[in-house]
């Protein structure tokens, strides 16, 4: 056939369709092949001539149909490539994949199953398009035809219902028809304002005018944003069909897209559709024999994010500076060259074909009352499914960010959504339940915007993130009115002092202040929205503001002034993490000891069980895996214990006064350290018989061997440490004695009640609870766990109860929890060790009742599904109806949480929660009662060790200032650290192993089971450090 | 319309070779005011970039002000006064690029190429630029270097790539 020929009827589109049919059906199969900017920038090129090459060798160019697509959204696997009919995916595809390809599935059907795509949660391979669950929970309307079609072809695009909707509009509808049906569908601006299309259309076609315009604004500058690229690019036909309705009925004979110049492929494409449509009239005189002339021409942008504004296109159009104007004039009255102008996004008219070919009816039943139709969004940041969707309007965040995005990657939480980019405002993660759509979103603070939907996970800065936005902002500001030229500068410069550690008390309410002003009397769209990203973080992370201001502390590890590394930042304790690996990495393993020790007295303890908050946020964990921070500082640790080297630590003269410290658990033993380092006289009182607190009584030995944690509390006995045991306050000795003897108190008692859950059956003998259980054990008491025993819980507690039970001679042990694994608040190592131990795991059930007569023998369970989102963001268990079944139990161990008590004190002179916590002040660690300090659990309730620690430091510096000194703790000698940072190339190595006991090994016995680091594997590891420390 | 202009060939040009061909464009375009962009856009692709020079020349053949083409040539950010280096590289600032640590990636191009953003390297080879989104979204953090993009890009890595241009 004539590829020139023209059509001038809906036959000759039925023609077209019939001639593309015929000629398809020469071929057995077609494979769809990615071309988009996307799979390009992966080398899609290479693997397509590979591709060429075997399909050539194989002799199948001729049965085999090769068809370069646009983008079918899935960025984060390309390059890719749809095997059609049968419909298969393959996707990361490298050029020595397409041998395989060709001779296994195009010449023998069978499916290559490695090159398929692979869920990344389960591991499950899914050679079928339509069940990768990526795609499942789209409805593409839009992008229907993208990624499926040849991205050059008219034919194709006719085949599929291509420019019926422009014959139909011509032929059928008049302009104030095609007007009215918009207007019906409900449509709103896909850009970002939401305005409803048809009302805008109507502005403009009741404006008399010798001339009129339509434009297709195709300058996507929001960064993040690149749903109109792929449209462009995929499938360019369905804007020139699009624009050219606009163009019948508004009244307009030209249309300009304005596509920016950062998009060369989408030029390119537009350019050979609008030729191709030219040469076949469907651009050009009488389009359809309806009399209607219409014709498109193309503007490049040149880099003005500005430009995407609606007076500063026009003004960009016109050859001019795209500075905007003001409004009114309104573009529908006066735009490019005065005449009345439609300015569209590329999306809203993509929606149009579809509009007028389905009818409005059909597409109002997608979407919201308010927002109907579909969104196109783009996915990216910290997401697994990065790319672009198109999902009904009202879907909620939480089933874009986590079903169809696959969650957040490296086993991050989710912290905040970022939509409409520089102009728009974060979605947190209390509000993952709210529907994506325009009216929901205006209620929150936030804006629908073009669609970029940016996920980041807890490594977030959101104080970073504000000053980001308002440098863009900066950048692109156009300069013509004062409120957005001068007024964001100001507001950049607050932003940039709070993120070096200079903010001052008044800077947040100062940025409110100029924000607000900057929104009311900026010119344009750009300087009006600008404040927005700043205000938004400023609603929902106020505390951020206020760490980097008043304790010059960075949560999220980013803003690199305010601390030595990330590590060192993440740690409660603020240990000098890349310090102590470069010393061990020289050799200088008492240097790294007494580094270690300046700022944690207990790093054997630690290197055991601590829960390394440091290692979430090695920048190590970016190339290969984070440094085996912990495990190198137990080595350290156990080197010097091995040498058996006498030390002193240095203790200033003494001050003559009296401090009594409540408990000697971690948080009393540490508070006492360093008291006792300044020159103060301390006494600890231990109820129990020996000190350790839960470190003693709740851990067990395999995980933390009791003769190392003594060497420990000797090294704090050794500055003079006075520790008594078998005495209980409110008992033995009375609390009102404790306050007259001492100058100052610190009570550390920790949180050692088991709570009660209230559940059926719970005081029925077999029952124990888990802290019980272990105190018990530790105490060396004869315990009774055999037979099947099922713990209940999933933090540290519920695994220890469940391994010690195994060690007990239990026959089966199970772990019972509401939620899934990865949402345990035990360490996943520990979890991985019990499994290996044959604990064995049952995630989604809740126990209803414990069932028994003179012991427990049974436990009543509910099976649970996720579904929805709790305010902390993980995804909310809710019990499955009807679903209960019981199990046979011996014993019963519940590990659901503690709760402290302090039946010493009188209630009413010391504020608690109703939890049983201490209140004391964020700053200075102190009671209500004058002189009465508090912290570790007995504050914080069932917590972890390192804080426990990091809260005796903070006790021990203001009790010293309460008392009259200057709170500047002794930490003995300044260490020198080496500076022999190696700026070789970064050669990939997962960590360097540790030696662990098998499984078999240590499963009767309470033998240590990590054996720690032999030598030259420790000095190795801590090489792999980064140093990020280092500073220029 | 707008045709691409082999940068290569242009280089091999003489001065009145360019200007003769920049005439050509100017007359394809109708000498319209509206096309100003479009022009500017061939014009540097000519040069490498858009000195004074070229400014007057193209101000006397469209009979606009200088200022007038000034103004719009120091507006759009694509529009270079200065010759760049045979190599941009545009390092993606973007959200997602940002996100993904596309300001180490910076600072590292920084410290190996001893630049600073928008400079050009002693020898003409490299010139550092920011841009702010190139669409490649999905692949963050990305960079380009003249047509090649560059994605997931791992700030240990760039050595390698610089190398691949030496």
């Amino acid at each position: 056939m004539n590829i020139n020929k023209s059509i001038l009827t809906i036959s000759d589109l039925d023609n077209v369709k019939k001639k593309f049919k015929e000629d398809s059906e020469k071929y057995d199969r077609t494979l769809l092949f990615c071309a988009g900017s996307g799979c390009v920038s992966s080398n899609c090129e290479e693997v397509k001539d590979a591709l060429i090459v075997e399909l050539e060798k194989a002799g199948l160019t001729s049965s085999i149909k090769l068809c370069l697509t646009g983008c079918i959204g899935i960025c984060e696997v390309g390059p890719r490539m749809t095997v059609q009919p049968d419909g298969v995916f393959y996707c990361k595809l490298k050029p020595e994949d397409m041998k395989k390809v060709v001779r296994e599935h195009l010449l023998n059907n069978k499916i290559v199953e490695e090159l398929c795509y692979k869920d990344r949660i389960t591991g499950e391979i899914i050679p079928q398009m339509k069940n990768i669950p990526f795609f499942k929970g789209q409805n593409k309307k839009v992008l229907r035809d993208c990624g499926m079609i040849s991205y050059r072809s008219m034919d194709e695009f006719i085949y599929h219902d291509g420019y019926y909707a422009l014959a139909k509009a011509l032929n059928s509808f008049n302009p104030k028809r095609v007007i009215e049906e918009i207007k019906k569908s409900g449509l709103r601006g896909r850009g970002g304002g939401g305005f409803p299309t048809g009302v805008k259309w109507a502005l403009a076609a009741k404006t008399p005018s010798d001339q009129k315009y339509i434009v297709c604004n195709a300058d996507e500058g929001d960064p993040g944003a690149f749903m109109d690229r792929s449209l462009l690019e995929g499938n360019p036909h369905a804007i020139i069909e699009g624009m050219a309705i606009g163009g019948y009925a508004i009244g307009a004979d030209q249309g300009y897209v304005y596509v920016r110049a950062e998009y060369p492929l989408a030029i390119e494409g537009l350019e050979i559709a609008i030729e191709n449509a030219r040469d076949r009239n469907i651009l050009g005189k009488n389009i359809f024999n309806s009399g209607f002339d219409f014709d498109i021409e193309i503007r490049i942008g040149a880099g003005a994010f500005v430009c995407g504004e609606e007076t500063a296109l026009i003004n960009s159009v016109e050859g001019c500076r795209g500075e905007p104007n003001q409004k009114p004039p309104y573009p529908s009255d006066e735009g490019i060259f005065k005449k009345p102008t439609i300015i569209n996004n590329v999306e809203t008219l993509g929606n149009i074909p579809v509009i007028i070919r389905e009818g409005a009816n059909k597409y109002l039943c997608v979407g919201t009352e308010k927002s109907s139709g579909t969104k196109v969004f783009s996915l990216t940041g910290d997401i697994k499914n990065t790319g672009l969707l198109e999902v009904p309007m009202g879907i909620t965040l939480g089933e874009i960010i986590f079903d169809i995005g696959g969650g957040i990657p490296n086993g991050k939480r989710f912290k905040v959504a970022q939509t409409g980019g520089p102009s728009g405002g974060c979605l947190t993660k209390e509000q993952l339940n709210t529907p994506m759509d325009y009216d929901s979103l205006i209620e929150l603070g936030a804006i629908m915007g073009s669609g970029g939907l940016i996920s980041m996970d807890e490594d977030t800065c959101m104080v970073d993130m504000a000053k980001f936005f308002m440098e863009f902002i900066q950048d692109e500001s156009c300069g013509k009115c004062v409120p957005c030229r001068l007024g964001t500068k100001r507001m950049l410069e607050i932003l940039e002092r709070i993120t070096k550690g200079e903010g001052k008390e008044g800077d947040v309410e100062l940025l409110v202040e100029l924000a607000n002003t900057i929104k009311d009397t900026a010119l344009c769209g750009l300087g009006q929205t600008a404040p927005n990203p700043v205000l938004s973080t400023i609603k929902y992370f106020r505390e951020e503001y206020d760490e980097h201001i008043r304790d010059k502390y960075c949560r999220g590890g980013v803003c690199s002034e305010l601390f030595i590394s990330p590590c060192e930042n993440a740690c409660p304790a603020n240990v000098n993490v890349p310090g102590y690996l470069a010393l061990i990495a020289e050799g200088r393993i008492k240097d790294a000891y007494n580094l270690i020790r300046q700022e944690n007295p207990f790093p054997a303890v630690c290197g055991r069980v601590c829960t390394h908050p440091c290692e979430g946020k090695c920048r190590r964990g970016q190339t290969d895996e984070a440094i085996a921070i912990s495990a190198l500082k137990r080595y350290v640790a156990d080197e010097m214990f091995k040498n058996n080297e006498p030390f002193v630590d240095l203790v200033f003269p003494k001050k003559n006064k009296k401090i009594g410290i409540i408990g000697a658990g971690i948080s009393g033993l540490t508070c006492g350290y360093y008291l006792a380092r300044l020159g103060y006289d301390v006494t600890v009182y231990e109820a129990k018989p020996v000190p350790g607190g839960v470190l003693v009584y709740g851990i067990p030995e395999y995980r933390l061997p009791k003769e190392i944690l003594n060497k420990e509390i000797d090294t704090i006995k050794q500055v003079g440490v006075n520790i008594i045991t078998d005495v209980e306050v409110g008992k033995d000795i009375l609390f009102d004695d404790l306050r007259t003897s001492y100058d100052a108190i610190y009570i550390a008692t920790g949180a050692q009640f088991s709570r009660e859950i209230g559940l059926e059956g719970e005081n029925l003998p077999g029952v124990y609870h888990g802290l019980d259980l272990l105190k018990d054990i530790n105490l060396g008491k004869d315990v009774d766990v055999s037979g099947v025993v099922a713990v209940i819980g999933g933090g540290s507690t519920a695994f220890d109860a469940a391994r010690v039970a195994i060690r007990k001679g239990a026959k089966e042990v199970h772990v019972i929890y509401r939620r899934t694994s990865k949402d345990m608040p035990a360490d996943q190592s520990e979890i991985i060790e019990a499994v290996e131990e044959g604990v064995i795991i049952h995630e989604l059930l809740r126990p209803v009742a414990l069932k028994g007569k003179e012991c427990v023998n049974k436990v009543k369970c509910i099976k649970m599904e996720l579904s929805g989102f709790d305010s902390d963001g993980r995804k909310k268990p809710l019990d499955i109806p009807d679903s209960e079944y019981e199990m046979d139990v011996d014993h019963i161990i519940i590990a659901v949480s503690q709760y402290s008590d302090l039946p010493f004190i009188n209630k009413e002179e010391v504020e608690a929660t109703q939890m049983g916590t201490i209140v004391v002040d964020k700053d200075t660690q102190m009671t209500s009662m004058a002189g009465v300090f508090a912290g570790g659990d007995a504050v914080r309730g069932s917590d972890v060790v390192i804080t426990a620690i990091a809260d005796g430091k903070k006790a021990a510096s203001s009790m010293d200032k309460h008392l009259g000194g200057d709170g500047v703790l002794n930490k003995g000698e300044h260490i020198d650290i080496p500076q022999n940072y190696n700026d070789s190339e970064i050669m990939e190595h997962k960590r360097f192993e540790m030696a662990y006991l098998d499984a078999d090994e240590r499963k009767d016995n309470f033998e240590e089971v990590c054996l720690g680091f032999h030598r030259l594997n420790a000095i190795a590891e801590s090489m792999r450090c980064l140093r990020c420390d280092r500073k220029l | 319309m707008a045709k691409v202009y082999e940068k290569n060939r242009c280089k091999e040009m003489t001065e009145s070779e360019k200007y003769a061909l920049l005439d050509d464009v100017i007359r394809d375009y109708d000498k319209k005011e509206s096309n100003l962009i479009q022009i500017l856009h061939i014009g540097q692709v000519i040069f490498g970039c858009l000195p004074l020079e070229v400014q007057i020349f193209i101000a006397e053949r469209m009979d606009l002000p200088l200022s007038k083409v000034s103004g719009v040539v120091t507006f759009y950010s694509y529009f270079s006064l200065e010759p760049k280096g045979d190599y941009i590289i545009s390092v993606c600032l973007g959200t997602a690029c940002y996100v993904r640590g596309g300001k180490q990636i910076m600072e590292k191009l920084k410290e190996l190429l001893c630049i600073d953003v928008g400079e050009t390297t002693g020898d003409m080879k490299f010139t550092l630029e920011v841009v702010r989104c190139m669409g490649a979204c999905g692949l963050a953090p990305a960079i380009r270097i003249n047509d090649k993009v560059y994605k997931r890009v791992n700030p240990n890595k760039l050595k390698q790539i610089l190398d691949q241009y030496k």
